[in-house]
């Protein structure tokens, strides 16, 4: 279906994302159709190419994920006009694979946040209630595939910036392992914890995407080649034992009851559900946001609207310019962590703020380690809370941060963890996060395509997919 | 007393393709933001890839440096905001440095010295920012480039110790082929850590020192960092820890910042890189670029070559010229002969042409068959040099130029003979004369020989040939002054004259061998004392032409007791090398009708010597003979009266007086070594005058005495003395006590002049400065310790490494001359 559209419908196609677009604002920029694909040279890639899937789709991409000749703003004023002069590696992968990138979604200024609220260049509603955020940091690409606007979206995901938005919008939301995606391209926040990974409205769109990007890259030396038996498909008895997180978990009603019901219906799925407790959860969103903190501050100094990005009127001297497109150009969500990343590093203040979370992150990782020698998979809820209100009554940006513990265990580990959607409660979908060892996607998604036989993905009432839309408009004919 | 302690901080540029975490080419010179990308830029998104080139370079250094190599490559990031580093940080290496506990090895003055190295580590380079009026304009090149950081242990003292690292670092990056050591261009940076002290308390507050471009600031830096830190030490100050900037226009140090506004760099792991594990096979590629590095090569030149330490400093200076060394030996070149010519007369030329050893027309083959025409007598010493001049000019071979130019020597006795046999019959007068016993006429011979041969005879076979055929061999003598040509007058006033004949004296003397003819030769007509420069040059040219020519089977001076001591040993710096005896002597009492004098029986010795065996330079007076180093006239309170006074002096039944030289520390002295100014003794007489004046006059004597004021010594350098010999007291000890009779403050002018102390001893002590915390002292503000060398002998060695200096062409700047001369004053 989407190979003809893209062939065929593409101004068409282009004219639904702007109208659709519209009540949610989860684009910053969609592109005009010749813009979507981008000659690529001959296939350089490994061996894996040969097996690599065709992604015939329609991609969205998060805006801190370059794209040439797409803006690559992170949400920031301060790169509100830079337009990327290359792109990320696995858009480059993904174009081999058949994929056009149709537009740059909002998200949090530099992926700081968790409802896409702290973006300054425009605000992304929730899909299902346009009160309410999308969630964050990738909020715009959760919205633009719970909108229906793209089966894909490209995210990025430090502590849950993924998953967290795929449960406010009712999506799948794939965080892969740490480096099995190359990182070149993904304006870096959180260096040591951040990858690129995929929303999707369907498992198998999500799977192929991952597979077309996931590999050794050059230009990342941290990037790392998926093991040969990883590579597969999971055999249908690949996952036995999933454990469920106990103990008291801080949830709201709404997601406990939910967190339940997917318990039991993996359980009625014919797995062996076990409870499991982490002792180190408690230590996460500390350790979490000293070490992402801490790299940020040193990731974000290189703005200083020197060679690009936003720059003063007028400044006395190079000093005084960059301290002011920094002072101008900056939002307050991202002069905090700065600050904060800033303060933990301090000379004198290392060992007791950044070697000791690094070593937490050690301890995090061990127990991890040892559940996985007992379980398969592990379920927990990925966010305590359904999508909140716009605006910080509903929840401040420090419980926000607290909010964090169930996605940030995976980043701190290097594990991937997938976001399933689980259904509504009162009217709003809610997500529950599946993680596993390092390297086990294919478990993941082997999980994930079971679960959806009994809880589909569903769409908001307001959304159409194109198709729909086509009919509606009465413009369908030769397509 | 006061202590200083300084460490250096040494960046050096690799010479990478490309830059350390991207594919831009490693070339800053070029079109300003040309070699650039998003990852050197800095741009979002984009990470660092590590260029495995520079991790073999950087433990190929530290591997030199005989530090223990870390197992893994672990980078961190260096924050601080400055407009020329792109990101803002500086990828560098923090908690895990590539190396660690290494040294190197310094001698300074004589003062071996290891200095430990702390730490080696690999970072990326800045870009360059230049402000022009209100504009700041950034060049981004640069930025990425791969810099490796040397930090060495606080071990070195002074400036000149420093000067001494970084040159020898200079060489060794040099030889690995990691860097260019450019200081000037700044592939070769330094900072430098000072801490003064009172000596015995340890490491006092530590003063950087940046914006060092060269060595030589470097050293300048230093001196004028510990004299400033000294001094406010020594008015009961305190020093403020702070970082400092070297004004090279004002040549003092400034103060830059503060402690309290240094930089936190918060430093943490780069989350960018992962660890680079050096595998076996990675280390044997760091093994394999290891070469033979210039300490080991120069130990080896020595030991192997038999060159001089000096020579070998010279020889390997540079890789290349080491290699050129070496492949004209290879090629059947003598090595000393060799050294020689590439420091004297090849060197000449390269300055000459304004180019490089290896990229001149004289290639190692080249040279070696130009020295071994020249070993074979095909070509003489003069013609050499004419050949040397066209390979320069027409890039031909030796041989070539030799027979285009019809140079070739007549060198076959035969021929020869024939020719001689001819000119003998031809001149039937001058033979007579020589048979009974004038030698005048053998100069007029050998003339009528070489104009016979068009000047292709070999003037060494020449004379051989002429000798054998009537039956003489010739001792040359020179007059010049002194009593022993002196005559006495009617009032007793002694005058200068000419020596006595000695073809008269020794016609029959029985203990000389058959056939010795005299030439008899009137170099000069005054008192020891009246001694010039152009004298000296006369006596040098002289000589060197009959050296050259091997026309007599040795030489004799005459001379004055006053300054014998400076002409024998200036004449062992010009001469030490010489195939035939040279015999300086002198008498107390000229001769005088009627009167027998001590002239006679010592001339009649030193005629002995000079026709006896034993080559080199001959002191010979009374019934001993001198080394021509170290000479002391001792004997004082002696007035010439006439003999038959009841003052004079009273000779032995032989004639001969009580023995009024010494040597002094005459333990390993030699008669006969290398000549310090091989290349300057073959200068034309007026270039030679010229050349001896300009030395004397920037050298002055000084002795140190009690109360000697440096102010004095101040004046002095001002009015244009660049090279003292300091006569001091002992082993080398002098007055450095804060008070206006303190020489401190004298050395430290001398060190931001340029102005250099060479130290002898007032009282026969070998001067090392190793005795006594002054004599330390001396070492630390420059003095220069000259041994064993008395003044005298270390005043006519400077004279001869000067013009040897300015022979070799070095006089273009003034930096450079004094290294020569400096290289030419250490053995």
């Amino acid at each position: 279906m989407w190979d003809r559209i893209l062939s065929d419908a593409r101004d068409e196609y282009a004219r639904f994302l702007r109208e659709q677009d519209a009540p949610t604002a989860s684009f910053l920029e969609i592109g005009a159709p010749p813009q979507w694909s981008a000659p690529v040279s001959a296939e350089h890639d490994d061996a894996l190419s040969a097996s690599r899937p065709s992604v015939t789709f329609p991609i969205a991409v998060k805006d801190n994920i370059a794209v040439k000749g797409y803006h690559l703003s992170c949400g920031s004023r301060m790169l509100q006009d830079l337009v990327s002069p290359y792109d990320a590696a696995a858009v480059t992968r993904l174009r081999h694979a058949g994929a056009q990138f149709v537009g740059k979604t909002n998200m949090d200024e530099f992926g700081m946040g968790s409802s896409t609220d702290t973006s300054a260049l425009g605000r992304t509603s929730n899909p299902w209630d346009t009160e309410r955020v999308a969630g964050g940091s990738s909020g715009g690409s959760a919205a633009a595939v719970a909108q229906q606007l793209v089966p894909v979206a490209l995210g990025s995901d430090t502590g849950g910036s993924i998953r967290q938005p795929a449960a406010f919008c009712g999506v799948y939301g794939l965080k892969p392992t740490y480096g099995t995606v190359s990182r070149y391209g993904l304006v870096a926040y959180a260096s040591s914890l951040e990858v690129v990974g995929v929303l999707g409205s369907d498992i198998d769109h999500v799977a192929d995407t991952y597979r077309a990007m996931r590999g050794e890259d050059a230009q990342d030396h941290t990037s790392v080649a998926v093991p040969g038996e990883a590579l597969q498909p999971a055999a249908a008895d690949a996952v036995k034992t999933i454990g469920v997180l106990q103990g008291d978990l801080g949830l709201d009603e709404s997601v406990a009851r939910n967190y339940a019901a997917t318990a039991e219906a993996l359980r009625d799925l014919g797995y062996n559900v076990v409870p499991i407790d982490l002792s180190t959860l408690e230590y996460v969103v500390p350790a979490y946001y000293t070490i992402a903190a801490a790299e940020a501050s040193a990731n974000l100094a290189r703005f200083n609207g020197v060679r690009y990005g936003h720059r003063p009127v007028f400044s006395e001297n190079p000093e005084e310019l960059m301290r002011q497109a920094r002072s101008e150009a900056f939002g307050d969500e991202v002069k905090l962590r700065i600050v904060l990343g800033t303060y933990v590093l301090r000379s004198g203040f290392q060992d007791q703020y950044y070697t000791r979370a690094q070593k937490i992150r050690t301890l995090i990782r061990r127990e991890l380690d040892a559940r996985f020698g007992e379980v398969d998979l592990i379920l927990s809820p990925t966010f305590p809370v359904q999508a909140f209100r716009h605006g910080d009554q509903a929840m401040d940006a420090f419980q926000q941060k607290v909010a964090d513990r169930f996605t940030g265990t995976a980043n701190l580990a290097a594990i991937p963890a997938l976001t399933v959607p689980s259904g509504l409660e009162g009217g709003l979908p809610v997500g529950m996060q599946l993680m596993g060892p390092a390297f086990s996607e294919e478990k993941l998604f082997a999980v994930a395509g079971r679960l959806a036989t009994v809880q589909p993905v569903v769409f908001p009432d307001g959304s159409r997919s194109f198709d729909e839309w086509r009919t509606a408009n009465g413009a369908g004919g030769g397509a | 007393m006061y202590q200083s302690f300084v460490g250096l901080e040494i960046h050096i540029q690799l010479l990478t393709q490309t830059k350390v975490f991207c594919n831009c080419r490693a070339n800053f010179g070029d079109e300003p933001n040309t070699n650039v990308c998003p990852v050197c830029m800095g741009y979002p998104g984009v990470l660092p890839t590590l260029n495995e080139q520079a991790i073999e370079m950087a433990y190929t250094v530290a591997r030199a440096l005989n530090c223990d190599l870390n197992p893994e490559c672990v980078f961190d990031r260096k924050n601080y905001f400055y407009p020329d580093l792109p990101k803002n940080y500086q990828i560098s290496q923090f908690h895990e440095p590539l190396g660690r506990n290494g040294y190197i090895d310094l001698e300074f003055h004589k003062k071996k010295k290891r200095i430990r190295i702390h730490e080696i580590h690999l970072e990326e380079d800045a870009g360059k920012m230049i402000h022009a009026g209100d504009m700041s304009l950034l060049d981004y090149n640069r930025a990425g480039t791969p810099l490796l950081e040397i930090v060495t242990e606080p071990d070195l003292e002074i400036g000149e110790e420093a000067e001494v690292l970084l040159q020898e670092l200079r060489r060794m990056v040099r030889y690995l082929g990691v860097c260019d050591g450019n200081m000037e261009q700044g592939s070769m940076r330094c900072d430098a850590n000072v801490s003064v002290n009172t000596r015995g308390a340890g490491l006092g507050s530590k003063v950087e020192i940046k914006n060092l471009n060269s060595s030589r600031f470097v050293r300048k830096a230093l001196s004028f960092e510990i004299e400033r830190q000294q001094e406010i030490l020594e008015r009961g100050g305190t020093i403020t820890q702070e970082t400092r900037l070297w004004n090279e226009n004002r040549d003092l140090t400034e103060s830059m910042r503060t402690k309290e506004s240094a930089h936190d760099y918060r430093y943490f792991p780069e989350p960018d890189l992962p660890h680079f594990r050096t595998s076996d096979e990675f280390l044997t590629r760091v093994e394999s670029r290891l070469v033979e590095l210039p300490a080991a090569r120069r130990a080896r030149f020595v030991a192997d070559y038999g060159v001089t330490a000096a020579q070998a400093e010279f020889l390997c200076d540079e890789k290349s010229t080491a290699d050129y060394f070496e492949a004209a030996i290879a090629a059947g070149a003598e090595a000393e002969t060799v050294a020689t010519w590439l420091a004297g007369d090849v060197r000449k030329q390269l300055n000459r042409h304004g180019v490089e050893l290896t990229d001149s027309p004289l290639t190692p083959t080249r040279l070696a068959e130009l020295l071994s025409l020249l070993a074979a007598g095909t070509i003489h010493g003069k013609i050499a040099k004419q050949v040397l001049a066209l390979v320069f000019d027409e890039d031909k071979d030796p041989r070539v130029i030799i027979t285009e130019q019809g140079w070739e020597q007549i060198t076959d006795p035969a021929e020869i003979r024939a020719v001689v046999d001819r000119v003998l019959a031809d001149n039937p007068k001058a033979l007579g004369q020589i048979q009974s016993g004038d030698g005048k006429p053998m100069g007029f011979l050998v003339g009528q020989i070489m104009k016979a041969t068009n000047g292709r005879a070999e003037p060494r076979v020449v004379q051989q040939v002429l000798s054998q055929a009537v039956s003489v061999s010739t001792i040359e003598v020179y007059s010049f002054g002194g009593a022993i040509a002196g005559h006495r007058q009617e009032d007793g006033l002694v005058v200068p004259g000419d020596l006595m004949s000695l073809t008269s004296l020794f016609e029959r003397d029985p203990e000389l061998p058959e056939g010795i003819r005299f030439e008899e030769l009137q170099l000069g007509q005054f008192l020891s004392e009246e001694i010039t420069p152009a004298d000296w040059a006369t006596l040098i040219t002289r000589t060197a032409t009959s050296l050259d020519r091997g026309s007599s089977r040795g030489i004799v001076v005459g001379h004055g007791t006053d300054t014998l001591s400076y002409t024998s040993s200036l004449l062992y710096w010009f001469f030490a090398d010489t195939a035939v005896p040279i015999v300086l002597t002198a008498s107390t009492v000229p001769t005088e009708a009627g009167i027998r004098s001590d002239a006679v029986e010592n001339l009649r010795a030193s005629v002995r010597t000079a026709a006896g065996e034993d080559r080199g330079i001959h002191v010979v007076y009374g019934r001993d003979d001198f080394f021509a180093l170290n000479l002391k006239f001792e004997r004082s309170g002696f007035t010439a009266v006439p003999r038959d006074s009841e003052d004079a002096p009273v000779a032995d039944s032989e004639g001969f007086y009580a023995g009024q030289f010494r040597n002094w520390n005459a333990d390993g002295l030699q008669r006969a070594g290398r000549a310090v100014a091989p290349t300057g003794r073959t200068m034309e007489p007026a270039a030679l005058t010229q050349a001896m004046e300009v030395a004397i006059a920037r050298s002055h004597i000084v002795k140190a005495y009690p109360g000697m004021r440096g102010e004095t010594l101040i004046a002095i350098m001002d009015a244009g003395v660049k090279y003292f010999v300091l006569e001091i007291y002992d082993t080398g000890t002098a007055n450095l006590r804060e008070s206006p009779f303190s020489l401190r403050r004298a050395f430290a002018h001398a060190r931001d002049r340029g102005v250099l102390f060479f130290c002898t001893s007032q009282q026969e002590g070998v001067v090392d400065f190793s005795e006594y915390v002054t004599a330390h002292a001396l070492w630390r503000e420059g003095a220069i310790p000259m041994g064993r060398l008395t003044t005298e002998s270390a005043w006519t060695r400077l004279i001869a490494a000067q013009v040897e200096a300015t022979a070799a062409g070095d006089t273009a700047d003034d930096a450079a001359f004094t290294d020569r001369v400096l290289s030419l004053m250490e053995d």
